[in-house]
């Protein structure tokens, strides 16, 4: 992997940036396909054993990779060559519709006529498959990737062209419901790890021929297909030329997840908050694409990147939209709550505990006092103690087989709670603070909750530091950051800050269908109306009267 | 330009709020209580129209030199040594001494009524330091982290006032007790502290209407008004006249002696800590304009490099020039500050801007 | 850059918890103080004491592994030349830091009272822990033996105490409306009486014979201040003519004789009540028109008179007036010819209304308050009877 790497890295630097675009697939073939160490661009030859040992020589110690040479039944000087990997191929199609069809079949449909040679390869392309796409290429790097992609290549003798046969099917997760993004209302299929499939199932959706999906290929050695997509009409073109831009500077080995290139082309990588947001639902996406987003697919991940991304993007679900809008606004306010919970709540229990006593009613403090009686240690070290302990349980129940990743929660929340408060370790009511902490850090996106659990380490220091004053410090430094962050150029606090009045409809609250008139406005900067004035439904004039 | 961001009014007016109304919020009602007494409202009131003749006054200079701030203009005024010499004089004794006086009564408030064995440079340094953060990113940044936090804190200090049971109307009585003259002596100081917002001479430049800057100053300077008046009146309606005069903080203590329905009480800390949200601020944009007016001063092509070291100077005269203990602060507020910032930088030399670019014709456009 | 002085603020704010935390305090390393007295002892110290809560007597959940019962509270005390000095004696005998902040109420006893309030209340206002409301009491006797006491139904006497002011039966006051009475020359302080009794033969079930002698507060009256010193009390009767005249008579009942049938009473529980005072001024006289506004409910008779008639209200309207003026009349009294102190505000009322005069009348107002004439006016209305119309077996008319 390094070898590959290497040079490249080397390369980069003495080139500098001044590298074009345009190199890119002509110095491909120097990596990854030749290890002869010749630059030119490869192509085939007219002769069929050339060519197949080429192929053989680059796809060397390449078990999976099938070689089929046969005869072509109208001509049986005729030698024909079938290339394909085992397992990405559609076993069916392969012997059915090409094999059966040029070695057998092909006399019965042209009867009594030789084919010559030299005609060969267009009558084969077209009468001689039954395959519903195909391409031709002559270059030998196209070839190779095409075979390795799943297409099955067809080589002729004589001819310095090959026939690509798209006639893939490899075994793969059917589209099941989504994992991470549960409902209880709204569509039941999520993403799967084909690329194919996952743009199909937007395409299923939206049925406008504006829905955009423009192709790219990444990394060095994966050669990851990604897919772009957008809504022409909706979305700012400048952002789409941005996404792309962003992407075409990536030069890495591998893509493997949309991780890879979340990393890669975010605002700010140094941010705790996730500036790139990340779905599993076709209906997500289509709702974010329906507001001038641009969707990012990965091939091998059911995760498609959503940009540009807003804060309160992570405290809606896509069943807000679902669900009738005053128990959507409710939900909405919980979660927001949930937010500020998850962040300060055990920060706010050390800077009373340690500092402002009089906040509690008398009552409750001599209560909170007695169980503080038998615990050594001051509230910070519990809290902390506590909190290393809960994360800890929690990501022993994501990494576990599930049914055992139950047990640990039981393990966890009975045993070690309850002993820890029995052994004195821990106050009972810290026990509370740390449970309902977590607990409400289950309620929003998992990606900021993730990085409100980081920073709530941070207020929690700050709190045992200097109180309410620390606390509030950093929730400052945080409200500060959170206000020069962007996101693919628009403020990542918008609509609240700076206000967008007619966007606050689907913030904090969400208004009712007939009343979210706009797109965010600025994510979709020409195209905002989406809603028809004066869709609030009432009863007919008929019913009005009596 | 030095800086690229554009605000827009809203914000504006939101930051002038948080530029007076942290510190005068605190100091102001028991400095005018103690001289007129329970007609302090009505100074404070009085004090509102003064200010919007100075913003008036302000803001009329600035539309005159689009584009460009205090510091600019004032080398387009009197040509480049004596515009200097101005610029710095704002730069050294309004916007550092001010904003390190902001910087003083903050941690000193802090200390007094929160935290009295914490030492007060803690309390500098972080406000300094977080303000700072700020700085770097802009004025933009600083607008909208004063727009993401005002409202909350606005919306939880008018629950808390209204929700008083404790007023009493009576205590406002009788009106104009001893005359008028108390009530006049008590203008100068609210005067002052609202007369903070000449920083919007810094500022309006990046406007992102810059016509809307009168409506923006005389907004602005309402609210403060109101919001001065309002909380006057809540300690006066508490305490009466003459408890009101015992406090250093009356304000603090009114909301110590708030209690709804038996348990939402003892709150203070609660509404004292977002309360430093908009010390954060207030420092932020004393901070930016010193900052900014600087690298101006200095031909700068960016700021950035001084923020460190205006920070530095900052914490050094908070802790410095203020005097040693509570005492000297309020003397040093209430007989040095006030007199000295209202007439020099306040009316003063804005008036006599105004008036030599009148008689020199400088400046384009006038509204 | 900026991470260079990311990375610098979070060092500071790291060397910062190393160096230590200046103002914390653990709940667990504090003495949560719920009651504080003040005491003049016979050499002329001031006697400081405390109740502090013992937070094991206070766990819920009722975990009876804890050995034995635990008392609530613990009370403190220790003499100093100042109130500080005090506590700084106070401390050493207190294993712990303590804690003022939930401290219910400040009791004063009679010697330090008479010697003088605004010396206590001084320090309980200036420095920022204790809280201005406080409720503040002036026991007949010894501040400490309020602490002592041992009441029912609260664990400890100073929460009991807090009990009893909220159900603001008597007259109450915090220490900031003591200290603005204090600072206003138009009214002088008055604050609730407080004393220790034994709980006598009422005593419940199963605790007759091992307790020791219990002891219960009860509010007593109010202790009038002339400036900040005990000069006087006055009774429980007395202070529902305080209420009614300081405008804070807003629970309570009033009993009448029952029209039609001397002997026995009626009683009229008060649902809403103001006071207003005019004062009158010609240059010489000065009078004061007192008008009382108040509404009850009828909750019990003792005669048999159907009183579910137009007249019969009236009456009883006249008999509620009647009983509401002679009780102010009677505190009235006490406080121009007695105490010679305006207790009720009334100048406060003057001043609203001559200001003028008032400058020149504020520093002998005492005086000027005990020659001025008080015309009590007082406007009932019983507004309902309850849920019976007549007391069984009336007579039928």
């Amino acid at each position: 992997m390094l070898k590959f790497i290497k040079p490249r890295r080397a390369g980069m630097m003495s080139r500098g940036k001044s590298q074009s675009r345009d190199e890119r697939p002509t110095n491909k073939p120097d990596q990854t396909v030749t290890s002869g160490g010749s630059s030119k661009k490869q192509v085939l030859t007219p002769d069929l054993e050339t060519n197949l040992r080429e192929i053989k020589s680059i796809l060397n110690n390449c078990s999976d990779v099938v070689y089929r040479e046969f005869v072509f039944a109208q001509n049986e000087q005729l030698k024909l060559a079938l290339i394909y990997t085992d397992g990405l191929v559609d076993n069916a199609q392969v012997s059915d519709q090409i094999m059966r069809a040029l070695a057998l079949e092909v006399p019965m449909s042209v009867p009594g006529q030789q084919i010559t040679k030299a005609r060969a390869l267009e009558f084969i392309r077209e009468r001689g498959l039954c395959i519903h796409q195909i391409n031709e290429s002559a270059q030998l790097e196209d070839i190779i990737r095409s075979i390795l992609s799943g297409d099955t290549v067809l080589l002729v003798d004589g001819h310095a062209t090959a026939i690509i046969n798209k006639a893939r099917g490899w075994e793969m997760r059917s589209i099941t419901e989504p994992e991470a993004e549960t409902t209880v209302r709204g569509p039941r299929e999520a993403f799967v790890e084909s690329l194919r499939v996952n743009t199909a199932l937007i395409r299923r959706k939206i049925k406008s021929p504006n829905l955009k999906v423009e192709a790219l290929r990444l990394g060095e050695v994966t050669d990851t297909d990604i897919a772009i997509i957008y809504i022409k009409g909706i979305v700012n073109e400048k952002l789409v030329a941005e996404v792309k831009s962003r992407l075409e500077r990536i030069e890495i080995d591998g893509i493997l997840e949309s991780g890879y290139i979340e990393e890669l082309i975010e605002d700010s990588p140094w941010s705790f908050f996730p500036t790139i947001n990340h779905s599993e639902r076709p209906d997500r996406v289509a709702a974010m694409l329906l507001e001038g987003r641009v969707a990012i697919l990965v091939d091998g991940t059911p995760f498609v990147l959503s940009v540009p991304t807003l804060f309160v993007e992570f405290l809606q679900a896509t069943e807000d939209y679902y669900h009738r809008f005053l128990f959507s606004s409710a939900i909405r306010l919980l979660r927001f709550l949930a937010m500020i919970i998850t962040l300060t709540l055990p920060g706010l229990y050390i800077a009373v505990l340690a500092f402002h006593h009089e906040l509690l009613p008398t009552a409750l403090l001599l209560s909170i006092a007695a169980q503080h009686e038998s615990v050594p240690y001051p509230v910070i070290i519990e809290v902390l103690l506590m909190e290393v302990t809960f994360e800890i349980l929690r990501e022993a129940g994501i990494r576990l087989p599930r049914p055992i990743g139950q047990a640990v929660s039981i393990v966890g929340a009975l045993v070690i709670g309850e002993a820890a408060v029995r052994a004195g370790l821990v106050a009972a009511a810290t026990v509370i603070v740390v449970a309902g902490t977590g607990i409400a850090s289950f309620v929003i996106a998992y990606n900021l909750s993730a990085s409100l659990r980081l920073l709530r380490f941070l207020i929690m220091f700050l709190s045992a530091f200097l109180g309410l004053f620390g606390l509030i410090s950093g929730l400052a430094v945080i409200g500060i950051h959170l206000c020069t962050l962007r996101s693919f150029g628009v403020p990542y606090l918008s609509p609240l800050v700076p206000i967008t009045g007619v966007n606050l409809t689907d913030t904090l609250i969400r208004a009712p269908w007939w009343a979210m008139f706009y797109r965010p406005r600025l994510i979709a900067r020409q195209n905002q109306k989406r809603l028809a004035q004066g869709l609030k439904p009432s009863p007919p004039p008929s019913r009005r009267k009596g | 330009m030095l800086e690229h961001g554009k605000i827009d009014g809203k914000q504006a007016i939101f930051l002038m709020l948080s530029v007076v109304l942290p510190t005068a919020i605190l100091t102001i009602p028991a400095g005018i209580v103690r001289t007129a007494r329970q007609d302090a409202w009505l100074s404070v009131m009085a004090a509102t129209l003064a200010v919007l003749l100075i913003a008036w006054l302000v803001v009329s200079l600035s539309l005159r030199f689009p584009g460009k701030t205090l510091c600019e203009y004032a080398e387009e005024i009197l040509g480049k040594t004596l515009g200097k010499i101005v610029c710095l004089l704002y730069i050294w004794l309004f916007f550092l001494y001010a904003g390190s006086g902001a910087v003083r009564q903050f941690s000193f408030f802090l200390v007094t009524a929160m935290m009295p064995e914490t030492p007060i440079e803690v309390f500098s340094i972080t406000v300094v330091a977080v303000a700072a953060y700020a700085v770097r990113n802009g004025l933009e940044v600083l607008c909208r982290f004063n727009q993401l936090f005002l409202p909350v804190t606005g919306l939880l200090a008018i629950v808390f006032f209204l929700s008083t049971i404790e007023m009493k109307p009576a205590r406002l009585l009788p009106v104009f007790d001893a005359g008028l003259l108390p009530i006049v002596k008590g203008t100068v100081m609210p005067t002052m502290l609202m007369g903070e917002i000449v920083l919007l001479a810094m500022i309006i430049p990046y406007l992102n209407k810059p016509e809307e800057a009168q409506r923006i100053a005389i907004l602005s300077a309402l609210f403060n008004g109101f919001v001065l008046t309002a909380s006057t009146l809540e300690a006066l309606l508490i305490f009466g006249p003459d408890l009101a005069a015992h406090w250093i903080f009356p304000t603090f203590n009114a909301v110590r002696v708030i209690s709804i329905a038996n348990f939402l009480e003892r709150l203070e800390s609660v509404i004292v800590a977002f309360w430093v949200l908009g010390g954060f601020v207030k420092v932020g944009v004393f901070y930016y304009v010193a900052v900014l007016g600087s690298a101006q001063c200095l031909n700068l092509k960016d700021y950035r490099p001084l923020v460190l070291p205006v920070g530095v100077i900052l914490v050094s005269f908070s802790s410095f020039m203020h005097g040693e203990n509570i005492v000297d602060m309020i003397y040093y507020i209430s007989q040095i500050q006030v007199p000295f910032m209202l007439i020099v930088f306040e009316v003063g030399i804005p008036l006599l801007l105004l008036i030599i670019a009148l008689v020199r014709g400088k400046g384009g456009q006038s509204s | 850059m900026r991470k260079k002085i990311a990375i610098l603020l979070l060092l500071f704010f790291l060397s910062g918890l190393l160096g230590g935390c200046w103002s914390r305090s653990e709940i667990g390393e504090e003495a949560i103080i719920l009651g504080t007295g003040v005491d003049l002892t016979e050499d002329g110290l001031i006697r400081l004491s405390v109740q502090i809560a013992s937070p094991g007597a206070f766990s819920a959940g009722g975990d009876t592994s804890g050995g034995g019962k635990e008392p609530p509270a613990w009370v403190v005390w220790a003499e100093g030349e100042t109130i500080e000095d005090a506590e700084r004696y106070l401390a050493m005998k207190v294993p712990r830091r303590i804690y003022w902040d939930h401290s219910i109420i400040l009791v004063i006893g009679e010697r330090m009272a008479k010697r003088g309030t605004e010396m206590v209340s001084n320090f309980f206002l200036r420095t920022g822990e204790p809280r201005e409301n406080m409720w503040l009491m002036v026991a007949r006797g010894e501040a400490r033996d309020i602490l002592q006491a041992q009441p029912m139904l609260a664990k400890t006497s100073a929460q009991a105490t807090g009990f009893l002011t909220r159900m603001k039966t008597g007259y109450i006051v915090q220490i900031w409306e003591y200290a603005e009475m204090r600072a206003s020359k138009g009214v002088q302080p008055v604050v609730t009486g407080v004393e220790v009794q034994d709980f006598g033969e009422g005593r419940g079930p199963g605790q007759g014979e091992n307790s020791t002698v219990q002891k219960k507060v009860e509010l007593s009256g109010v202790a009038v201040l002339k400036v900040d010193k005990l000069i006087g009390w006055l009774d429980a009767h007395e202070t529902r003519g305080l209420l009614w005249l300081k405008g804070e008579a807003k629970e309570g009942a009033v009993i009448v004789p029952s029209p039609g049938e001397p002997g026995k009473e009626v009683s009229i529980k008060i649902r809403r009540s103001h006071t207003k005072i005019v004062p009158e001024y010609d240059g010489e006289n000065l009078w004061f028109n007192v008008n009382i506004y108040v509404e009850g409910d009828m909750v019990e008779q003792q005669s048999r008179v159907d009183l579910a008639k137009p007249e019969q209200i009236k009456a009883l309207e006249t008999a509620m007036s009647e009983e509401i003026k002679a009780r102010t009349t009677a505190t009235l009294e006490k406080a121009q010819t007695e105490y010679g102190l305006d207790i009720f505000g009334f100048g406060n009322a003057f001043h609203r209304k001559y200001r003028k005069e008032w400058r020149e009348m504020q520093n002998h107002w005492d005086e000027e308050f005990s020659r001025a004439g008080v015309n009590i006016a007082v406007e009932a209305h019983v507004r309902g009877i309850g849920l019976l119309s007549m007391p069984a077996g009336s007579p039928e008319k």
